[in-house]
């Protein structure tokens, strides 16, 4: 059974690399890595200084509609900016907009929405701290005087699925959906489920957002205290990295039945070819070491695209820059691809791991790769760990072998995505 | 539905405040037995709302022991992480399968999964230690104890409920966590059915847990008003499509289901409570916590997941309601049944458990979707209880007093969230299928 084609007829973005694919990928093939000293806190005094904040952060510019400011986070308001940007591209909410009432209620009815959000964020309980220091650890007085103090909006802000929802609201998109807390997979794993709703002919059409914020204090010491924060740069496969960098951002993608795409004569900037994703089995933080897991999501994605390994003419490594990810990686590609894998790149130096938002945001990424035909380089690799051997890296920019890209997305909880497309 | 892969329910676990097992909770939901009470877990006498449907007396021990050497993941578990692990523990034990290293790769998990946060003494102690005045300060984090604690990270991840899960099984294959609030377990329902159906896995292990009975768990309800205020009769506070209802009950819990390919459990001699049949899932794209009044959103729901099932609307004998006992939902969703189920409205028996277990919130849909397969094993529709004056604006034929005695064609199961998606799932008696009763003896097969 052949599944039906589905392509790729928007795409938005936003990290500290820029507000458009283009522009982040411009910074990327520059050698340029939009990494800093955090600024949303006073860090002089903190072991760990650096992300890849969006600077100039406005949240007007992110969403215009001030009024739904106060019912959302920040993290919000950059999934509501890329994924609007992308709506945009393809035209579908203006395609719809000129559609006689039936028909364009029977087009929302079919267009879904996929996110893959960040969930789990400390920085919104702190608006409970005005209350705990008013009620002094008293829980009666705490009950008391909940309502004089907190925003009565608390928990509509909180709520891990607010993009979705929102993205609903504003473009009147009333298909299936889904918002998904898986970590890093998050954002793949938008793809991944829209791409089978599409298949399955559950929608025609669906929006994919992956979006996060990790950049706050509390998480940034979590992670800093687990030994995954680099202590100056973020170089993956390099002999000497050291961990990794937050982001913070978002990615998305609309992708459409290639009939839907074609009857309204919308642009196509690629192909969704398929998808594979795995768990690991081995607990919230460990990894396998021999890629295992990695290896069978990369099967998965080629058997689910009906392509062979050696199709595939670029590789996105996950290459968050730790020791254990970037090793167990390697060893998944050479697992797969043998000796002759394609060109590897990564583009977590660059902007820094945006963990839900991460795959989709690379994928958008890699669609501008393909579609500039180069595989950039990793400006901050120097030399190649003897345990990244095989693994076709490079600082400088190499040829891409085919039009088709894969992306790689590992995560907490031991999970690994793969995403196969190809250029428009 | 030639050429695509059917899904049976194998196994049910079920951890509730009715009960701490499937079997304690069916029961309590046929005799309408209200799992409400004042909260326990903290004192919530200052809050505008102090009362919850708590689970009781959850055996910690028991839990230790079913995990055995897994016993030391239990520090990386929240309160909603043990319910979960207890559920899943009976669903597997119900289908008498689990993962073995031939086909743990061909094994999904899906889960739906509360909010995340720190849990609250955490933050108090954050709090006390780096807030002291109202308002962080960031230097201070950095001597501070749950800040410092990793596992304290660990129990807040959204990943963590899952990867226990995963872990605990051995599960290789798909594996996910979603969250749209209340629709969340029939979400995590939905998404393990296509799953299957699509090939990516043989078996998954699907369910939603949740624990939102905390001081600020609370207090986001209360801030909204979500919440009935009947203190004084916590028992009778959920009354879902009553004329009086004011609000909801908050519960907490877990829900699991053994999900297999539906030729692979009849092979193997399974009982089969129901083909897991059909899944809907739609928007409203209407208010961030409304459906609307006419039930746009729900009612494309219900529709996709009778087409999901290859079902008509008269087809289906029993709807579990998503029936929050607020306002709002059961208006919305007593139009989205007439509008789908037009005359066959009459005839369709509903009744909304969360009148006798409370709100389970992310648990919710995956709890109720048991609940279903337990109706059409046992031909019994639960009750919604507390339904006194029925509100004209929820005319359905709703079961009241007692269970009601029928044997049972299909089940639809709703579950709508704050955020607006809605979730629609339909289940069909075994017999429906392959005209074989749930315990089929075939040729060559073996007992489970």
């Amino acid at each position: 059974m052949r599944s039906p084609r589905v392509v790729i007829t928007g795409s938005g973005a936003v990290c500290s690399g820029g507000k458009r694919p283009e522009d982040i990928f411009a910074a990327i093939c520059a050698g340029h890595a939009s990494i800093a000293p955090i600024t949303q806190w006073d860090v002089s005094q903190w072991p760990t200084r650096l992300a890849g904040e969006v600077a100039d952060f406005n949240p007007r510019e992110m969403v215009d509609d001030r009024k739904l400011h106060k019912l959302i986070r920040r993290t919000d308001l950059f999934g509501l900016f890329a994924a609007g940007r992308a709506i945009e591209q393809s035209g579908v909410a203006a395609y719809r907009d000129a559609l006689a009432a039936p028909v364009a209620a029977e087009f929302s009815d079919r267009t879904g929405v996929y996110v893959g959000s960040g969930s789990g964020n400390f920085q919104n309980q702190y608006d409970y701290f005005p209350l705990l220091t008013a009620s002094g650890g008293d829980l009666p007085t705490f009950g008391r005087e909940l309502a004089d103090t907190v925003n009565p909006m608390w928990l509509l802000r909180s709520l891990p699925n607010n993009v979705l929802g929102h993205i609903g609201i504003k473009y009147g998109l009333k298909g299936s959906n889904a918002c998904i807390t898986n970590h890093s997979c998050s954002g793949s794993l938008a793809v991944i489920e829209g791409l089978e709703a599409l298949r399955t002919g559950e929608a025609e059409r669906i929006v994919a957002v992956g979006h996060d914020a990790p950049i706050e204090p509390q998480m940034v010491l979590y992670y800093h205290r687990l030994g995954l924060i680099a202590s100056d740069t973020l170089r993956p496969f390099d002999i000497a990295r050291d961990g990794s960098i937050f982001g913070e951002g978002a990615g998305a993608l609309v992708l459409e039945l290639e009939a839907s795409a074609t009857a309204r004569g919308a642009p196509v900037l690629g192909e969704v070819l398929g998808g594979g994703y795995v768990s690991e089995a081995a607990g919230l933080l460990a990894i396998r070491d021999d890629g295992d897991g990695l290896a069978r999501a990369i099967d998965a994605a080629l058997a689910d695209a009906g392509i062979r390994a050696a199709d595939v003419g670029m590789i996105v490594a996950h290459g968050n820059g730790t020791r254990p990810s970037d090793a167990s990686e390697a060893a998944a590609i050479r697992t797969v691809f043998g000796n002759a894998p394609p060109p590897v790149t990564g583009f977590k130096w660059a902007f820094g791991h945006l963990i839900s938002a991460a795959g989709i945001l690379e994928t958008t990424l890699a669609l501008t790769a393909l579609e500039a035909r180069l595989v950039p380089g990793v400006a901050t690799l120097r030399e190649l760990d003897p345990d990244c051997a095989g693994v076709p890296v490079a600082a400088t920019a190499q040829a891409l072998s085919s039009d088709i890209a894969l992306i790689l997305c590992r995560g907490f909880g031991a999970t690994d995505a793969a995403l196969l497309v190809r250029a428009g | 539905m030639t050429g695509v892969r059917r899904v049976a329910i194998t196994g049910v676990g079920m951890v509730t405040p009715v009960g701490n097992d499937a079997a304690t909770t069916w029961a309590s939901l046929l005799a309408g037995r209200s799992g409400g009470g004042q909260i326990t877990l903290f004192d919530a006498s200052g809050f505008p709302v102090h009362i919850a449907a708590e689970v009781k007396d959850f055996d910690q021990r028991a839990l230790q022991q079913q995990l055995g050497d897994d016993r030391k993941l239990l520090k990386f578990a929240n309160r909603s992480h043990r319910f979960a692990l207890a559920a899943a523990e009976q669903a597997m034990r119900d289908a008498g399968i689990r993962p073995g290293p031939d086909d743990a790769g061909r094994w999904g998990c899906a889960v739906g999964t509360g909010m995340m946060g720190a849990e609250y003494q955490d933050l108090v102690e954050t709090h006390d230690h780096a807030a002291p005045d109202g308002e962080l300060h960031p230097e201070l984090l950095l001597s501070d104890g749950p800040a410092n604690d990793p596992l304290v990270f660990c129990r807040s991840n959204c990943a963590a409920g899952l990867s226990l899960l995963t872990r605990h099984y051995g599960i290789l294959g798909y594996a996910t966590s979603v969250h749209t609030a209340c629709a969340s377990g029939g979400q995590a329902i939905g998404t393990a059915m296509k799953v299957i159906r699509r090939g990516a896995a043989d078996r998954v292990l699907a369910g939603g847990f949740d624990s939102m009975i905390s001081p600020v768990g609370i207090s986001g309800f209360c801030l909204l008003s979500a919440l009935s205020p009947d203190n004084d009769t916590p028992e009778r506070a959920s009354r879902p499509f009553d004329a009086s209802r004011n609000g909801f009950l908050l519960g907490e819990g877990a829900g699991f289901l053994v999900l297999e390919e539906w030729d692979a459990a009849r092979r193997r001699g399974a009982h089969i409570y129901a083909e897991l049949a059909g899944d809907g899932n739609s928007l409203s794209s209407y208010r961030i916590t409304d459906s609307p009044p006419d039930g746009d959103g729900p009612i494309q729901a219900m529709r996709q997941a009778l087409a999901s099932a290859g079902a008509r609307p008269d087809d289906v004998d029993y709807l579990n309601a998503h029936g929050t006992s607020t306002g709002m939902n059961d208006r919305s969703e007593s139009a989205a049944v007439k509008a789908v189920f037009g005359a066959h409205a009459e005839r369709l028996s509903v009744s909304s458990t969360k009148s006798t277990m409370g709100h389970l919130i992310a648990a919710a849909g995956a709890v109720e979707v048991a609940v279903c397969a337990l109706a059409i094993r046992d031909s019994l529709m639960p009750v919604n209880a507390n339904l006194v004056e029925i509100d004209p604006d929820c005319e359905l034929n709703f079961v009241r007093g007692a269970p009601r005695s029928a044997r049972i064609r299909m089940t639809m199961s709703n579950s709508f969230g704050f955020g607006g998606s809605n979730s629609c799932i339909v289940l069909r008696n075994p017999e429906e299928v392959d005209g074989l009763p749930g315990r089929a003896h075939m040729t060559g097969g073996e007992r489970a």
